[in-house]
């Protein structure tokens, strides 16, 4: 049904977007990032018809942060709704008396504290003195507050934390500095260490030669310290930039000769799912499996292009399929590439007659997408 | 922890690695992180397969190719006909690409 199928793959999707949430927060990509996979890839599958335009959905999921508990206060409307955001009187108890005592700063609180315990005559406790300064939210200062006024206005809003917070800021920011600072000088000096292990190296074969002029290689042994500065010069920061300058010349001129059977072997594994279009039957691992090694089959036609391989006769044998392959897809539409993906549990073979059973596949016909737990094939050879 | 990637090859997996590759190539992801998301796919839909579909399928055809290599099969039908119990759909060419199902219970 192919209801069921769009379902299955938005559950398919729900399920891989709450599974990778936490990667995506160890990763530091974020809500957003995920947020704009699930919707590209939604939009995705409803351009390609994989699923229809209004997804339903049983319920949305999001995350949503819980209202606080804590809110005795406020009468408790019905209708709570998931966004609203919550005011400072929800976040902040209104209640005045306990937050500002508790901030645990030494350097600004000894002030506060030790005043008024000198003068004790005057008040039964420091902590009600504290109280009533505090108490005048508009910044009236009391009699025995004169020398912290200015923190006496800051501290109703409880700004003193924010205060020793950007010192702390800076000094963070300083550190930091320096510390990126003080690796580049390690980076040098990593790199000066390097230098000891370099010689060790290239002792024993002179494993990295410099065959880009005759001259070198006698430099390279009367002189390694020239050669190792100038590999070291690339080593540090930029890897081997350098090193692999010099070597590359030497393994391009190879690497060109021996490859008679594939001019583009390279590119099929880096592109695997452009190749079925044209099936070529002789290259069976290029397309297909991605984890194929070379075929050792070698194929006669991209042979044809290779100079070397003029004096054998062509064998012709990607004629017929190519004829049907174009025969056929002139009558199919050229996007639908009709396609099984499953997995086989059992393949059988008498004589021309294959029998074959499947599981857990998707199948892409006629411009469908149908699931199936079991299948259960007959092929006639 | 190893997946199936045929998976990928669906045109759910296609729409999710074109996704991905936009977004790498834009930098809102990272090649690491994307590849963290193709196998979770990998999983879920192997799992979605298993545990939410029930419908049972017959394939005859005519063979034209068929090859086994890495422990995949791949066959080429020609003039097919797939059967079940909604579906009745004739086909001049289709290409079944199956993994071993053994494999993935190592």
């Amino acid at each position: 049904m192919a209801t069921n199928v769009s379902a299955v793959y938005i559950q398919v999707v729900d399920d891989v977007i709450s599974k990778i949430r936490d990667e995506f927060i160890n990763f530091g990509a974020g809500e957003s990032a995920l947020a704009e996979l699930q919707a590209m890839w939604e939009m995705k599958m409803v351009q390609a018809g994989a699923i229809p335009g209004n997804i339903e959905r049983p319920a949305p999921q999001k995350n949503v942060a819980p209202t606080p508990v804590h809110d005795l206060n406020v009468p408790y409307e019905g209708p709570i709704e998931e966004y609203e955001t919550p005011t400072a009187d929800m976040l902040f108890p209104p209640t005045p008396l306990q937050t500002p005592i508790q901030t645990p700063l030494p350097g600004t609180d000894s002030g506060m504290y030790n005043i008024p315990t000198g003068p004790s005559d005057y008040a039964p406790s420091p902590i009600a003195d504290i109280r009533n300064s505090l108490d005048l939210k508009t910044g009236r200062p009391s009699p025995y507050m004169q020398p912290p006024s200015p923190w006496m206005s800051q501290r109703p809003l409880g700004v003193d934390v924010n205060v020793a917070y950007v010192d702390g800021r800076q000094e963070t920011d300083r550190g930091s500095s320096q510390h990126a600072m003080t690796q580049d000088f390690f980076m040098n000096s990593s790199g000066k260490r390097k230098r000891d292990d370099y010689p060790s190296r290239l002792n024993p074969g002179g494993y990295l030669p410099q065959q880009d002029g005759s001259g070198d290689i006698t430099i390279e042994f009367s002189l390694p310290q020239n050669v190792v500065n100038q590999l070291h010069k690339g080593s540090p920061k930029h890897g081997q930039g350098s090193v692999t300058s010099k070597v590359i010349p030497d393994r391009g001129q190879p690497a060109v000769l021996p490859q008679s059977d594939g001019v583009q072997d390279d590119y099929d594994d880096l592109f695997p799912f452009q190749g079925v279009t044209t099936e070529d039957y002789n290259t069976p691992g290029d397309h297909v499996e991605l984890r194929a090694p070379t075929p050792a089959v070698a194929t006669p036609k991209p042979s044809k292009d290779e100079a070397e391989e003029d004096d054998e006769p062509s064998l012709n044998e990607d004629d017929d399929d190519d004829d049907e392959l174009d025969d056929d897809q002139d009558d199919d539409e050229p996007n639908t590439q009709h396609l099984v993906l499953a997995l086989f549990d059992k393949v059988t073979r008498t004589k021309s007659r294959w029998k074959c059973t499947l599981k857990d596949g998707i199948m892409h016909l006629n411009n469908r997408d149908i699931l199936f737990n079991k299948a259960n094939g007959e092929f006639e050879f | 922890m190893s997946t199936f990637e045929l998976y990928r090859r669906s045109r759910i997996g296609m729409c999710l690695t074109e996704t991905l590759d936009e977004m790498v190539t834009n930098e809102r992801l990272s090649p690491d992180l994307a590849i963290q998301v193709l196998m979770q796919f990998d999983r879920s839909m192997t799992d979605a397969l298993e545990n939410q579909v029930k419908s049972k399928v017959t394939i005859k055809g005519h063979l034209h190719t068929y090859r086994f290599c890495d422990n995949v099969w791949t066959f080429i039908l020609k003039d097919a006909t797939f059967k079940s119990d909604e579906l009745n759909e004739p086909v001049k060419r289709v290409k079944i690409v199956a993994c071993d199902s053994k494999l993935l219970q190592q």
